[in-house]
């Protein structure tokens, strides 16, 4: 049995004239934590995408297991367990917590009609027990009534409660109160613990350093970088995002003398 | 320094109870009595369907009273106003109105509503003629469902902008009702209508008739389907954030053809009524034009956002029922037509207007 959950072989994306990622190969292991860095316009939600299967990649190889998958969209990516939270438009703003939460995945009799009363219920057990639930009063509130980081909070709670395989997290701090992050980041710890891999996109080098068991810097479509935890320092992974292939390599030749 | 106020110090009494104590949702959640209820209004509000139905209930108290104090004047309350006008007005708008709420709340509208009523209506009086009313009746709601397929499909996959898609099928469709049925008005037979088609679609039952029955029937049902069936979820869902629904594996258009199918079938059920009640149906006469935006309009005013992912059925059955009870005030009240197109206006304005105040303050 091996132990790579997803791996990505060779991939490109081109969108017209423009090369967003080029050449990108990396894998994510079954019980791991891996941070994916980059500053804007590197590539990293283009890959976010293409793990998801919501975008397909121009070439390259996607597979599962070690099992190649050759129809990556976003039902096979869902069958196969990978949830991602996107940065802007993971929840319907006119739709209840409730229902954001078990959205395509209703508590239903066999006709169909859903159990309002036992999804309310687990929806407010989700939101108590995973996110810091500040000022959310119910889970029958509209999700445009809640703050950017409070809606963040339920898109977790809904990733976290149905485990998946694989998570994907785009960016799920950027919005974050202090609190929120940390109950966020030791969440992600729980979750490995309990066998689930995710993904933590992220400009928070802070944030990801402190969870990630191994990091992939991208930099302009490529990727530059691809250390785990032990071999790498926040001061290395940060001259990795702002200054690319050249500034790691100054940065490693000034650490060895 | 004394040992007494060392361990003064350090036995401090730190404040860690906000820290540890763990609240949770279902701790300041009332459960019973007033308490529950006001908590529970509040999750009603801005939604669509209660402030609207507010209106309608004070209006029709208004009409009632009027209707008692003044009944020379004001004849609401005459059996023939209540079946004659209501009773036949209403549940074929309020039906209508459910249909292109249901497609509005799923982020598309259907301009050719009137035309694929004229046409539906046509192939049940066609097909009554030849095999007999049941086959009519699943003839209408099937040319129904595939006339709002076809302008589905159209929209869905070449993602033009169901406003351009559905106004050039509108001319398509008024033109295929020509093409099958000449300029002639189709025509249902006396032997016909009497008997178990009159009884279903159009008996006086004395205050009310067949078409209040088949509002309730639908009405309930497009509830259960639409609030708390997974595939209404589902409807809303793409209607407010496509991308959120597709990014959980929700297909977005799957379910936008679903709902043109679903306002498709409604459609055809309305034009069996119209067909019923009329006995006929003229291609290429402008009968059934004004529909398409009434129904769009009973929507509206019943709380449906025109951007989707929001409205309610309650709302829509409201919204269709103030539009045809501020026609039938005006009317009894003798107001000279252009007075009712023009009161009819503004109440759709306003009451967009109040809609859109009234979503500010949804919780």
């Amino acid at each position: 049995m091996s132990n790579s959950l997803l791996r990505l072989e060779g991939i490109t994306k081109k969108y017209g004239p423009n090369t967003v990622l080029e050449n990108v190969s990396f894998e994510i292991g079954k019980n791991e934590v891996v941070g994916l860095l980059g500053d804007n316009g590197a590539g990293k939600s283009t890959l976010v995408k293409i793990m998801s299967g919501v975008v397909p990649a121009t070439s390259g190889e996607y597979f599962w297991d070690e099992k190649k998958v050759d129809s990556v969209n976003r039902e096979a990516t869902e069958h196969l367990g990978v949830e991602t939270i996107f940065q802007d438009s993971a929840l319907v703003p006119q739709m209840t917590i409730t229902r954001n939460i078990f959205m395509g995945r209703e508590i239903t009799n066999p006709l169909g009609i859903m159990k309002m009363k036992e999804m309310d219920r687990i929806a407010a057990d989700v939101l108590d027990s995973v996110v810091s639930i500040e000022g959310i009063k119910s889970p029958k509130q509209l999700v445009q009534s809640l703050s950017g980081g409070q809606a963040q909070a339920v898109a977790i709670a809904r990733a976290v409660h149905f485990k998946r395989s694989l998570l994907i997290l785009d960016e799920p701090t950027s919005a974050l109160a202090v609190r929120a992050t940390e109950a966020l980041l030791d969440y992600l710890r729980q979750l490995k613990a309990e066998g689930v891999s995710s993904v933590l996109v992220t400009h928070n080098l802070h944030h990801a350093y402190k969870v990630c068991d191994r990091h992939i810097v991208m930099n302009h479509g490529r990727k530059i970088l691809d250390v785990r935890k032990e071999d790498t320092s926040v001061e290395e992974l940060t001259a990795a995002v702002v200054g690319g292939a050249e500034a790691v390599k100054a940065f490693r030749e000034a650490q060895a003398k | 320094m004394t040992n007494e106020s060392k361990s003064q110090i350090i036995q401090a009494p730190a404040s860690t109870e906000s820290i540890t104590k763990i609240r949770r949702i279902s701790d300041n959640t009332p459960k019973k009595g007033l308490e529950a209820f006001k908590y529970n209004l509040q999750f009603v509000r801005g939604r669509g369907a209660f402030e609207i139905g507010i209106v309608l209930v004070v209006l029709i108290i208004g009409y009632v009273i009027a209707g008692l104090v003044i009944p020379n004047d004001f004849p609401f309350l005459d059996p023939n106003n209540l079946s004659g006008v209501i009773s036949q007005a209403v549940p074929v708008l309020a039906i209508l109105g459910i249909g292109a709420g249901i497609l509005m709340v799923a982020d598309e509208f259907d301009l050719s509503l009137g035309a694929s009523l004229t046409f539906n209506a046509i192939i049940f009086i066609q097909v009554d003629a030849k095999w007999g009313l049941f086959p009519a009746v699943l003839a209408a709601i099937a040319s129904g469902a595939i006339i709002a397929l076809v302008n589905g499909a159209i929209v869905v996959y070449t993602k033009i902008p169901s406003f351009i898609a559905t106004l050039g099928m509108s001319f398509f469709w008024a033109g295929a009702s020509i093409w099958e049925n000449g300029t002639e008005a189709a025509m249902i037979e006396d032997k016909n209508r009497n008997g178990a088609m009159e009884f279903l679609f159009a008996h006086d039952f004395g205050v009310f008739r067949s078409q209040l029955v088949w509002l309730i029937i639908v009405g309930v049902a497009a509830w259960f389907f639409l609030h708390r069936h997974r595939l209404g979820n589902h409807i809303y869902a793409v209607g407010g954030n496509a991308a959120a629904a597709q990014a959980i594996s929700i297909n977005p258009r799957k379910v936008k053809l679903m709902a043109f199918g679903i306002y498709g079938g409604l459609v055809g059920l309305a034009s069996i009524m119209i067909a019923v009640r009329t006995s006929s149906m003229q291609a290429g006469g402008g009968a059934t034009q004004d529909y398409t935006l009434f129904a769009i309009a009973a929507a509206v005013v019943g709380g449906t956002a025109l951007q989707g992912g929001r409205g309610s059925i309650i709302g829509m059955i409201c919204g269709a029922a103030l539009i045809e009870l501020i026609k039938n005030g005006l009317i009894l009240g003798q107001a000279p037509y252009f007075y009712i197109t023009v009161f009819v206006g503004i109440t759709i304005v306003i009451a967009s207007i109040f809609n859109k105040l009234m979503e500010g303050k949804a919780r």
